[in-house]
């Protein structure tokens, strides 16, 4: 006969939907009262099937498909490509190309790392930080608009070099908006690490040591903020990153607040950066001639893009087309670490956990399902409600 | 390390203990290694792990057509600037591969994913399900395999 004294487990489910990634996933963690104890993860909700569709197309069109992988780095899976066939057929882009590569991809980085502070302050029920710092975003996409013409996806590369160049009001006006977004990110540099209710929810919570984050995989400012020296800027440096060295953002408490930590740091970074670049632009042509048939061979190519390693592997047939094209986004990569580190974790701490890595996620209205497994009931919560939820935990705990 | 280090320890390590391996230098930066027999495959890379050169991008796996009848997967591996890829080959029909998940538990996505498109079983995998493909999905169909034709899935 089966005891009432076991303590009641649930089984909820997060998603499926979770538009803004390309991989959406579903979630399924198994709670003994308030305290995770499995977590399961589904995804496959929007594949496109765009490997696939990029063996079919030929090389110009298969730019244009893979900037379209993900809406928040567009500009780094353009570049991986760019770089990678630019490798096979054996054609160097001019210096002044691989500065201006550089350049949109560090803008991308800040309008990246803004939209996740943003988005995990709104996790944690700190919407006035999600509302200022989404409205400095549009600062840098404005930045981004001047340059190519485009908010979202750019359009910057070509194969062979870029298509945009930079004049002196362009300079200024970055200038100019980056003193402002520097200004910014050192406010929030101080909310993030100063205020009270706000470490409440990332001192200490998710904590991976360096022995954990390396056996998981982890990558990106996620390693990074675990002390895993791994940014494949400094690694191994692509485009203009041999001329434009980066110092690389590492924490050693690993817990969220030093995720946050990382990725301020890496905006202060960027910051430097782009004001180095406009100040040494190499003078020079923009393209360099690309053939329309790519000599056979295989290459992979690893770029760092806002969430971490980015790699693509292109293997080419001589023909027009590639033979077959591998992309590995980095939040697959760091999915692993959420499945592993919301095990011993409370309920409430979930959503936060799963903003910690910067998944790429714009939808905050997914389906929760609540489930008895004893007894095969099934409640259902949303997202939202989940978000509130794990936000009046914390407020009761005062 | 430097790459060149890097490199040179790996081609150390894949040749020692008579596993049946045979490396190249297609470029400066990487070594490719043919792992002939399955059985060192995991014992390869245990030993790569233990030198931290066993840092795994991706596993990819390339449909090498109906004509060849083998599947090609390609272990890749980053420590640095290097690239260290394993590669070896499985028949088209039956193939099946040992997991990684035990030692590298990233390698799981990855796994699940080649399962799914390609059709090869992972042995030893700690949850075999779909990982991208819609539940309803017709089973013995691989999309990403090169004969893949999409009418298959409108027989019924």
């Amino acid at each position: 006969m089966a005891t009432n004294k076991e303590p009641e487990r649930f089984t909820i489910s997060i998603g499926p939907q979770h538009p803004a990634l390309k991989e959406p996933g579903s979630f399924q963690f198994t709670v003994d009262g308030e305290i995770v104890t499995k977590a399961y993860v589904r995804l496959g909700y929007a594949h496109r099937g765009i490997e696939k569709a990029a063996e079919q197309r030929n090389w110009i069109q298969d730019l244009y498909l893979l900037e379209r992988v993900c809406g928040i780095c567009s500009h780094i899976h353009a570049t991986a490509y760019c770089l990678a066939v630019e490798e096979l057929a054996h054609v160097e882009a001019p210096p002044r190309a691989q500065a201006i590569r550089v350049l949109v991809a560090e803008l991308e980085r800040i309008h990246s790392h803004f939209l996740w502070i943003g988005v995990s302050a709104h996790e944690a029920g700190f919407d006035t930080l999600f509302m200022y710092s989404w409205r400095d975003r549009e600062t840098v996409m404005d930045l981004l608009e001047r340059l190519t013409g485009n908010r979202v996806n750019y359009s910057a590369n070509v194969l062979g070099g870029v298509k945009c160049d930079i004049d002196a009001e362009q300079t200024t006006a970055i200038l100019d908006g980056l003193n402002f977004l520097e200004e910014r990110a050192r406010h929030y540099f101080d909310v993030l690490t100063n205020d009270s209710m706000f470490l409440q929810r990332t001192r200490g919570i998710a904590v991976m040591s360096r022995n954990q984050a390396e056996v998981m995989g982890a990558i990106g400012p996620t390693a990074r903020a675990s002390n895993v020296a791994r940014d494949v800027r400094i690694e191994s440096p692509y485009a203009a990153y041999t001329q434009y060295p980066i110092k690389m953002a590492l924490d050693t408490r690993g817990d969220l607040e030093a995720r946050f930590v990382v990725r301020v740091n890496e905006l202060f970074e960027s910051f430097r950066l782009i004001r180095q670049i406009l100040a040494t632009l190499p003078e020079g042509e923009l393209t360099a001639r690309m053939p329309r048939r790519v000599p056979a061979g295989e290459v992979v190519k690893r770029v760092e893009a806002p969430r971490g390693e980015l790699y693509y592997f292109i293997k080419s047939n001589g023909t027009d087309k590639p033979e077959r094209l591998k992309v590995r986004t980095p939040t697959i990569c760091n999915m692993t670490s959420v499945i592993k580190l919301a095990v011993g974790h409370q309920l409430a701490d979930v959503p936060m956990i799963l903003a910690g890595i910067d998944p790429c996620f714009s939808c905050n209205d997914r389906t929760v399902e609540l489930t008895d497994t004893d007894r095969k009931t099934s409640n259902i919560m949303t997202w939202e409600e989940l978000r509130r939820y794990g936000i009046k935990f914390y407020e009761a705990r005062k | 390390m430097n790459t060149e280090e890097i490199l040179t320890l790996a081609t150390g390590i894949v040749s020692s203990w008579d596993w049946a391996t045979e490396s190249s230098r297609p470029n400066p930066k990487q070594l490719d290694v043919k792992v002939k027999s399955l059985d060192e495959l995991v014992p390869i890379i245990v030993a790569l792990r233990v030198k931290r050169l066993g840092y795994l991008s991706a596993i990819v796996c390339l449909d090498l057509g109906p004509e060849a009848n083998e599947l090609e997967v390609l272990y890749h591996f980053c420590p640095g600037d290097a690239v260290i890829a394993l590669r070896v080959r499985v028949p088209r029909a039956g193939a099946s591969l040992p997991s990684l998940c035990e030692i590298i538990p990233g390698a799981e996505v990855f796994e699940r994913e080649l399962q799914e498109m390609f059709g090869i079983q992972m042995i030893g995998l700690n949850t075999p399900d779909r990982l991208y493909l819609p539940d309803d999905w017709p089973d013995g169909i691989y999309p990403m395999r090169k004969d893949f034709d999409p009418k298959a899935l409108f027989a019924n």
